[in-house]
């Protein structure tokens, strides 16, 4: 198979987070309570960054969950890491209740093919907690300049893309993706170091 | 140059969802040839972006999201371990008052308009479409005005599938009507109706205001000896002291359920019980 090659180790295949999602599929109610305790603050804290109101935020959080728990056979550990993954559906639902997208929308859109993309951790990555982990991607943001900042964030949070975020700032496409680039290079280059 | 080397400048734009349509399309077309280097290089900018998640401030949610997401998933993993499947009350509720006759004929008129309005928005979508391919000049701004009236249709559409939601609950022979009466309180009784399959609407009608930001919060107390409440859905009436709300994924049965209640709790609701109920109605 063409995906294999991109297939994590072994080791990563047994991964805690894997070992719990494969437990979701027997209903095991413990397994969604350990994953719900480890990432609910991550996603709801993302969600909530994206839709800027609680009560939406909590509902999207609680949609992403129950989709987690009533689809986790979605979640193939053999195409990445989990928590990407998770990110990655947190994230879309977020911008989806940004752009008052419906159900039936996204099922046109066939956005859930996205959620089935390749996703491979570098090399250097280490199972860090969330908090240290939280710490090393703000630290390593904190040192682009405030306007490269900006743009990624609009990009990140408010699913902008190029074009919109240089209307957004007044200033020339050319530059915007060039910070947009050069900081995410930057911040791949940061992680590495500080592996 | 290889044809990879035009797309070398794309993977982290394309994994953040900010290329425009044409790079995206281009690199979608090359990504489709199977190109083995820039797949790898898509799946890693992949993971680079999911990082920028923890750029957000934290947050904790509430311990109210937790009880209801865990009763729902506990509730579930019971239903899938039961066989066959326990059925839904379907005793038949007598008598609507009349005022929510009213509400339901409300309803039903906006539930109409919307479906009107919602017709209107499709042909408005196909006129902006059709415009579309008659001048490509025009193709982005009548992309953008699509794209509007995309979202005022989905907007519309979900607002009608709630109001059918709600029209069907309140209509529905199957309904189990409930009544909450006052506890120690001068106050109107509150009436819910509980479909097996869409859920339970209350409604209630000059219900004093909750002090200062305080809200009412619904629970459903199981029938299970020693069996915690549930927190379902908190509400604050309107002026009038009017209100009505939709919980369309009840956390437990109806046939589990011994009684609803309503206490008074702080804003955005609590996981258990402070305040003794001020209105209880036991299921029939």
């Amino acid at each position: 198979m063409f995906l294999a090659a991109f297939s994590p180790k072994d080791d990563r295949e047994a991964s805690p987070d894997a070992t719990l999602v494969r437990l979701l599929l027997q209903n095991d109610v413990g397994a969604f309570e350990k994953i719900y305790d480890k990432y609910s603050r991550i996603v709801y804290s993302l969600v909530l960054r994206i839709v800027q109101q609680s009560g939406p935020a909590e509902e999207v959080v609680q949609d992403v969950f129950l989709q987690l728990w009533r689809n986790s056979a979605q979640y193939d550990a053999a195409r990445g890491p989990f928590v990407p993954w998770l990110l990655t559906l947190a994230r879309n639902r977020a911008l989806d209740t940004l752009r008052l997208k419906s159900e039936r929308q996204r099922r046109l859109e066939n956005q859930t093919d996205e959620l089935f993309s390749v996703v491979v951790a570098p090399q250097y990555e280490k199972e860090l907690d969330e908090k240290r982990r939280a710490e090393r991607v703000r630290s390593l943001v904190g040192q682009l300049n405030p306007q490269q900042k900006r743009a990624i964030e609009l990009a990140y949070f408010q699913g902008l893309s190029h074009s919109e975020i240089a209307a957004e700032l007044k200033e020339p496409l050319g530059t915007v993706k060039s910070w947009i680039r050069n900081g995410l290079i930057r911040l791949k280059e940061g992680l590495h170091t500080a592996s | 140059m290889s044809n990879c080397d035009q797309f070398r400048e794309m993977y982290e734009a394309y994994a953040l969802g900010a290329l425009d349509l044409p790079e995206r399309a281009a690199l979608e077309a090359h990504l489709g040839t199977g190109c083995a280097e820039c797949t790898k290089s898509v799946a890693e900018a992949r993971w680079l972006v999911s990082q920028l998640a923890y750029l957000a401030p934290e947050a904790a949610t509430s311990d109210m999201l937790k009880g209801r997401l865990m009763q729902t998933v506990r509730s579930e993993a019971k239903a899938k371990s039961l066989s066959p499947v326990a059925t839904g009350p379907t005793t038949t509720p007598t008598g609507i008052p009349y005022w929510l006759s009213a509400g339901i004929a409300a309803l039903l008129l906006l539930t109409l308009y919307f479906a009107w309005d919602a017709h209107r928005l499709k042909q408005e979508l196909r006129a902006a479409n059709e415009q579309n391919q008659r001048n490509e000049q025009m193709v982005a701004s009548a992309q953008n005005e699509s794209a509007v009236t995309q979202q005022k249709l989905a907007a519309m559409e979900e607002q009608i599938a709630k109001m059918h939601r709600e029209t069907t609950i309140l209509t529905d022979p199957a309904s189990v009507k409930i009544m909450l009466a006052a506890q120690k309180i001068q106050a109107p009784q509150m009436v819910a109706m509980w479909h097996a399959k869409y859920g339970i609407v209350l409604t209630g009608q000059k219900v004093p205001m909750p002090s200062g930001n305080r809200v009412l919060q619904l629970w459903l107390i199981p029938k299970t000896p020693g069996g915690k409440p549930m927190p379902a859905m908190t509400v604050r009436p309107d002026a009038n002291g009017n209100f009505v709300i939709l919980v369309a994924n009840p956390p437990v049965a109806g046939s589990d359920t011994k009684a609803l209640a309503i206490t008074e709790e702080p804003a955005g609701g609590s996981a258990a019980p402070t305040t003794t109920p001020k209105w209880v109605g036991a299921m029939t």
